[in-house]
């Protein structure tokens, strides 16, 4: 029988690999055991159990279970702060602690969550399921979540420790006058026509040239202000409250007149000089944005002009959609089918019958649309009949009198 | 009555074949430890027997193994990031986000991902660094060798895992992403004469917008994992032609003196001396018992404590380090500083110090910094092996007396680019002005 060659390797390296072995175990049960550590896992437990509590187990087994999101495709948001927050719209849960607590319902009748989301409103950071990063007081993330929390570090004069969140409001509400619900900016819209800011600032676009455009100064970066005089916390919204009481301690040089704002009144322009940045915002979601595509005034005369004018009666029946009546003033829009100024003579032309006997019996395509879209009854198609004779009279007075058409006919049957 | 029936033999296996299919972990004899590289297919890139010497622990360091694990983790924790990732300006940073937040262990499965792809760039050049000390990239005593072309093929694929690793940098679409590539691709146009094409053509345009992005995405999934893998068989190939480790040529020569023992079977020669290698080489140390041990178990072994280790060890750093994902990109917004990936700050670092300010003359160290070094020391690299005078003894031994002087030169070369490499990663701070690691930075403003 052949032999194995000794080897002191087995004796070596076995205890090795059994090692690693461990470590492989280790390290399976290390990640399995991460994926687990999330705080909206004990969220969901309590909430569980405070809906049991108040309602019963058959409710609580309604509490879906797992991460949750609110999908808006419009505003492309992912808001998956309703995996914690799973009382937002449970009754019964409005004097709760957070995040157990029931969304006041005012805001949402006209702010469905299903359109709005969570964060386009409170800021913080959507995608996340961790607390920090959620709320937005991680690294990195620059849109923290604009609740009392943040107030109270702001030590915010308003009586609504949770007002900052008004900022986010006048995203869409910048071109509101006033919007109920939005106190301090309200007040700072206010003091903006009062102090007069437009005198030396462009505001939406409008106002002087001595100070800088203030349109979308909301998107300045944080690292371009000058924090060198400023004391206390490094942030653009520092930087305006302490620049708006008093100009000068900031910038040395400006000539921006010192207002004696009071604490209040500069973090509430503070909140609305921060609002005013570009968004990427569907028109829809902007109070006051004309949706229409207006007329000019030529147009609007001429459109009053035909309603009113002798061509009034083929206006209203809907015939101009088509025809033009160029001896009684109406151009169609489409010009689709022969003028009817001459419709007299023409359908005898073309069809070989009178113009009576068409239209009780017409062929073609006007029997499609006299059996569908346009009704008659025979009383109006004795006043159809009347009306194209006038036309055609005052058609051949025009042409008598050397007047040209203005509209050719175009088209045929 | 029935006549005894004659039953046939059983059908003999061809020589060579062992007659059990399958083989074993534990062959009972030598034979069947051949066997076992013939009859599995994995194993067939050992040779049957291997040279005690290649399986030192310090001599190797297993680098090589190593990087190769580090490449099968990123093929492995790549395939569902393939999945997930959008390769697109708009959706990428998103699809990252939620890889980081609801995909079940996505966070970890990117954590492997990144760190196997920085640890390989790092012991790809430690792998490098081992193979130049030790001399091992020169010839031995076999014939046919070509081990400098497999140094070749080695410096090509340091330059093929910089770049997989560079250009996976820009996918996740955020801060980090958008100003490392931006101050990695100026780097580029500063090339005279060709530089701003070259950029042109690396970004698809001449900004970092969509056609960058897909550009970087189609070079990092497909083209240059596809260039590695078949350098890397190529490598491989290289390493069996060559006759295994340089050190085990060395244990050959070393031995030639010994008294020659007739070895009664010649049926294990599978050591891979290539192209008429001389039988009396094979005849003295490679054959001797006391120098060999079977490839099947010994060698597969410490490979699988090698893979496995370096598997364990990336599994559990994943659980413990977070892969950081910063802002969105912003063109208008330059964090400050801007640092290109850790293993091209010591060029960044030369390209800051060799840019000189005389009034407002300014002269660019990009070209120096970012090309004509770098440029300068890839062409050394690859053709040191023809540089390289020192004798057959030095092959295969770690610091040879030979070989001292280049030693100490690439020693001190490699401890510059470290050096350069710390100041960059933790010395420089906003507006690339130096700090002490342990200096706070000045605070960065936030928004509110």
């Amino acid at each position: 029988m052949e032999k194995r060659t000794d080897s002191p390797y087995p004796r070596r390296d076995r205890p090795v690999l059994a090692l690693v072995g461990v470590a492989l175990v280790i390290g399976t049960a290390l990640f399995a055991w991460s994926d687990r550590q999330h705080d909206w896992r004990y969220y969901q437990y309590e909430f569980r159990r405070q809906v049991t509590e108040k309602f019963g187990a058959e409710k609580a087994a309604t509490v879906p279970a797992g991460i949750q999101q609110l999908w808006v495709p419009e505003l492309r948001r992912a808001d998956r702060c309703i995996t914690c927050h799973q009382a937002t719209a449970w009754k019964g849960f409005e004097s709760a602690d957070e995040p157990f607590r029931t969304h006041p319902v005012e805001p949402l009748r006209s702010h469905p969550v299903e359109k709005f989301g969570c964060t386009p409103c409170h800021a913080g950071q959507g995608w996340a399921i961790d607390s920090d990063a959620a709320h937005g007081q991680v690294a990195h993330w620059e849109e923290p979540l604009l609740g009392s929390d943040l107030g109270e570090a702001y030590t915010l004069a308003a009586t609504d420790k949770g007002a900052m969140l008004q900022i986010n409001c006048n995203a869409c509400h910048r071109y509101d006058r006033e919007t109920a619900g939005m106190s301090e900016i309200n007040l700072a819209k206010k003091l903006v026509q009062e102090k007069g800011c437009r005198a030396c600032h462009v505001i939406n676009g409008r106002g002087g040239s001595i100070g800088p455009d203030l349109t979308y100064v909301g998107d300045k970066a944080p690292e371009q202000y000058d924090y060198s005089r400023l004391s206390g916390q490094m942030t653009a919204f520092a930087w305006h409250v302490a620049h708006l009481k008093d100009p000068r301690a900031l910038v040395q040089e400006t000539v921006m007149p010192n207002f004696h704002l009071s604490t209040r009144d500069s973090q509430a322009l503070a909140m609305l000089i921060l609002s005013w940045r570009k968004t990427s915002l569907a028109s829809s979601y902007v109070p006051g944005t004309p949706r229409s595509d207006p007329q000019t005034p030529e147009e609007a005369a001429e459109e009053q002009r035909m309603a009113t004018g002798p061509g009034a009666w083929f206006v209203k029946t809907g015939c101009f959609v088509c025809h033009s009546i160029s001896a009684l003033g109406v151009r169609s829009p489409a010009q689709i089918g022969p003028d009817l100024s001459t419709a007299v003579e023409d359908v005898q032309s073309r069809f070989g019958r009178t113009l009576d006997d068409f239209l009780r019996e017409p062929t073609g395509t006007m029997s499609v649309v006299l059996s569908r879209q346009i009704i008659l009854t025979p009383e109006q198609k004795a006043v159809a009949i009347g009306k194209l004779r006038e036309a055609f009279q005052e058609h051949l007075r025009q042409k008598e009198a050397g007047a040209k058409t203005p509209a050719t006919p175009v088209g045929s049957h | 009555m029935s006549l005894p029936v004659e039953r046939p033999e059983p059908p003999r296996s061809a020589p060579g074949v062992h007659p059990k299919r399958g083989w074993s972990f534990s062959p009972r004899s030598d034979r069947e430890s051949g066997d076992a590289v013939v009859a599995n297919f994995l194993l067939h890139w050992f040779p049957a027997k291997v040279s005690k010497a290649s399986l030192d622990w310090n001599y190797s360091f297993w680098l090589g193994t190593v990087s190769a694990a580090l490449l099968l983790l990123l093929v492995l924790s790549g395939m569902p990031l393939l999945f997930l990732y959008v390769p697109s300006v708009e959706r990428a940073y998103a699809s990252v986000k939620d890889i980081e937040y609801v995909v079940a262990f996505g966070s970890w499965i990117r954590s492997v991902h990144r760190l196997s792809a920085h640890l390989m760039v790092a012991v790809v050049v430690l792998h490098l660094a081992r193979v130049f000390l030790t001399g091992a990239y020169k010839n031995g005593v076999g014939r046919g060798q070509r081990r400098p072309l497999n140094w070749v093929l080695g410096v090509a694929m340091l330059i093929v895992t910089l770049f997989l690793s560079f250009t996976g940098y820009l996918l996740p679409w955020d801060q980090l992403a958008y100003w490392a590539v931006t101050v990695g691709t100026n780097i580029a146009s500063s090339i005279p004469g060709v530089g701003a094409t070259l950029r042109e053509l690396l970004l698809g345009g001449r900004a970092i917008e969509q056609a960058t992005l897909i550009r970087f995405y189609v070079l990092h999934v497909i083209a240059l994992p596809g260039a590695l893998g078949i350098l890397f068989l190529y490598h491989m190939w290289r390493i069996r032609k060559d006759g295994g480790l340089a050190r085990a040529d060395r244990a050959t020569l070393l031995e030639a003196s010994a008294a020659v023992v007739p070895t009664p079977t010649k049926t294990y020669t599978l050591l891979g001396l290539a192209r008429g290698t001389s039988p009396q080489i094979r005849a003295t140390a490679l054959e001797r018992p006391e120098t060999t041990v079977n490839a099947v178990p010994d060698l597969v072994r410490r490979a699988a404590i090698v893979i496995l280790g370096t598997i364990a060890v990336i599994g559990i750093l994943a659980v413990a380090i977070h892969s950081p994902l910063e802002e969105p990109a912003n063109p208008l917004v330059t964090p400050n500083p801007a640092k290109a990936p850790w293993y091209f700050l010591w060029l960044q670092e030369i390209v800051t110090d060799t840019t000189i300010h005389i009034g407002s003359f300014t002269i660019n160290g990009a070209f120096i910094g970012g090309v004509l070094l770098p440029g300068l020391l890839i062409g050394l690299l690859t053709f040191w092996p023809w540089l390289d005078r020192s004798g057959r003894a030095a092959t295969g031994v770690w610091f040879a007396r030979d070989r001292r002087l280049q030693n100490w030169v690439f020693l001190g070369l490699c401890l510059v680019v470290v050096v350069f490499t710390l100041i960059g990663t933790f010395c420089r701070g906003p507006y690339w002005n130096f700090y002490w690691p342990w200096e706070t930075w000045p605070e960065i403003p936030g928004r509110i």
